[in-house]
């Protein structure tokens, strides 16, 4: 154990040149790419209305922050996207996991779910608009829809996927087929299921920001169209910024729930 | 040729009412369909096979014979097609508290410690009276597995998981061990070491068990009896007494007795392959 942690210690030692080198030369591509967008439309080689410039994309973020409305915006996002996530994940694991262990009813339910994988859930953002209206919840329906089709296709191959000479192993201890499922059937599928919901939460994103710019007064969504139409690159790129860092935190936040299960 | 004569010298002796095996495998014919209504393929045809208490038997035979099968159908994880598995006079209808099996692949739970993984079975089976983690512990100690409680099984060599399996199977106290090829996915090595560990371990209260294997030495080595089976379908040659003292040791491979029971099976075995080449290309 501890002569493990000391090779490692002592491989990391002799590597530090490279992982310095490494981090040095991403830093200097991105304040290069930086020096490059702030400078190109000051020397006019670019016209800044189209790409905006470091400076004022700070500058906006600080006006956005100040402003008040930010709060709201995302508060209102986050509210539809968690609902929506929530809802898909309470219905599609266990949606999933029935459909990979009862053929007969995978039979009956595998055409419809599949058709729904291949449509773009934004395909039915005017239907719910007309079941649900253009509030919160015709965008709760979108991430849904969008994130349980893969929460549940993913359920079904994790159940699939699990070595069947583990459910041996388990029968032969006598093992009821409640014991079968959950100490083996569910574990064994657990990190399929979170891949489901990582793919889940990306679409989700898109599900939400999206229903936002077409159905919306408010939201992350809705400022970016806003600020897009009016030709604020500026404000347009903190907003998605934003999106992007809160989906990159959700996966990464799922990945390391998932590695902690698997512990 | 041989063959044929060494297989009229198969027929069991004939049961006397007083005597009662531990288990009795009772004319067992085993049969699967074939995928995409293929057809039915006949895994072990008729057999038949006693096995009295406290006695360590292998199952010896080309790939394919149906002695996986025949063990599977005694842990009572797959039904005969026809005929019965009698276990302590009672027929087997499915798996008990008193059979434990130990798998070729293992079959550990990957995301259990090892510790863990030895009280999956106990955990199954409600054992009560005793912390679990306690008599766990006990197991992987006993296998030469402390220190290793908190390793899960990727970290382990493939001689260690099995230790693990075979640990998780004592742990239950069954009556009967059952092991398919415990040994079959380790390197030679590996493979002596561990024969070695599980005749100490059997020796300390000499269960029953049923060994099933394709390395004759390996059958002859650990069983009081070794029982050949042919391929195609899977069907007993013999069952040969190894009449040769316990504690066994590695030096009793060298020894002329052995060397005998060696080519006694070998020559079933290879003797079956050479007919089926016979079949194939008959020379003229």
């Amino acid at each position: 154990m501890l002569n493990q942690k000391m090779t490692r210690i002592a491989a990391l030692e002799s590597r530090p040149r490279i992982v310095q080198n490494r981090a040095f030369v991403s830093t200097v591509a991105v304040l290069l790419f930086l020096i490059l967008w702030e400078t190109a439309p000051r020397m006019h080689w670019i016209d800044g209305t189209y790409t905006s410039e470091p400076s004022r994309v700070v500058m906006a973020s600080l006006e956005i922050v100040r402003g008040g409305d930010l709060l709201r915006d995302v508060s209102l996002s986050l509210w539809e996207f968690t609902w929506g996530i929530v809802l898909a994940v309470l219905v599609g694991v266990p949606i999933g996991l029935l459909l990979g262990t009862f053929q007969t009813l995978r039979h009956l339910l595998d055409p419809p779910v599949m058709a729904l994988y291949a449509t773009p859930q934004l395909a039915l953002l005017p239907i719910f608009v007309v079941w649900l209206g253009i509030g919160v919840g015709s965008k709760v329906a979108v991430v849904f829809a969008g994130a349980v089709i893969p929460i549940i296709v993913n359920s079904i191959a994790g159940v699939r996927e699990v070595d069947r000479s583990l459910v041996l192993a388990a029968r032969s201890f006598c093992a009821k087929q409640r014991d079968v499922f959950m100490k083996v059937i569910f574990p064994a599928s657990l990190p399929a299921v979170t891949i489901g919901i990582r793919l889940g939460i990306s679409r989700g994103v898109l599900g939400v920001i999206v229903a936002e710019m077409y159905v919306s007064q408010s939201g992350v969504g809705n400022e970016i169209m806003k600020y897009g139409s009016a030709f604020r690159v500026d404000y347009l790129l903190f907003y998605v910024m934003l999106v992007s860092v809160f989906g990159f935190t959700a996966t990464t936040a799922v990945r390391a729930i998932e590695e902690r299960l698997r512990k | 040729m041989e063959a044929r004569v060494l297989r009229s010298s198969t027929v069991d002796q004939p049961v006397t009412k007083s005597h009662l095996p531990h288990i009795r495998i009772e004319d067992v014919t085993i049969a699967y369909e074939k995928p995409r209504d293929a057809g039915i393929f006949v895994a072990v045809s008729g057999v038949n096979l006693e096995v009295d208490r406290g006695t360590f038997v292998t199952i010896v035979g080309p790939s394919g014979c149906g002695k996986s099968s025949l063990l599977l159908a005694i842990a009572g994880l797959i039904a005969p097609a026809s005929g019965q598995v009698i276990v302590d006079n009672h027929a087997v209808s499915g798996p008990g508290r008193d059979r434990a099996m130990v798998f070729q692949d293992f079959a550990l739970l990957p995301w259990r410690t090892v510790l863990e993984n030895v009280r999956f079975g106990l955990e199954l089976h409600r054992w009560s009276g005793e912390n679990l983690d306690e008599r766990a512990r006990r197991y992987v100690n006993l296998v030469g597995l402390s220190g290793f409680e908190h390793y899960r099984p990727h970290q382990l060599s493939g001689g260690m998981r099995q230790r693990v399996g075979i640990a998780r199977a004592l742990a239950v106290d069954p009556e009967i061990l059952l092991l398919d090829e415990p040994f079959g996915a380790l390197d030679a090595q590996a493979r002596e070491v561990m024969g070695n560990e599980l005749l100490k371990i059997w020796e300390q209260n000499k269960k029953t068990a049923l060994f099933v294997t394709h390395s004759i030495d390996e059958a002859i080595f650990l069983g009081d009896r070794v029982v050949v089976m042919s391929k195609g379908p899977g069907r007993i040659l013999e069952t040969i007494a190894i009449d040769l003292p316990r504690p066994r040791t590695i030096e009793m491979l060298d020894g002329e007795a052995y060397v005998d029971y060696r080519r006694r099976i070998r020559i079933h075995l290879t003797g079956g392959l050479q007919s089926e080449r016979a079949i194939v290309a008959p020379h003229g």
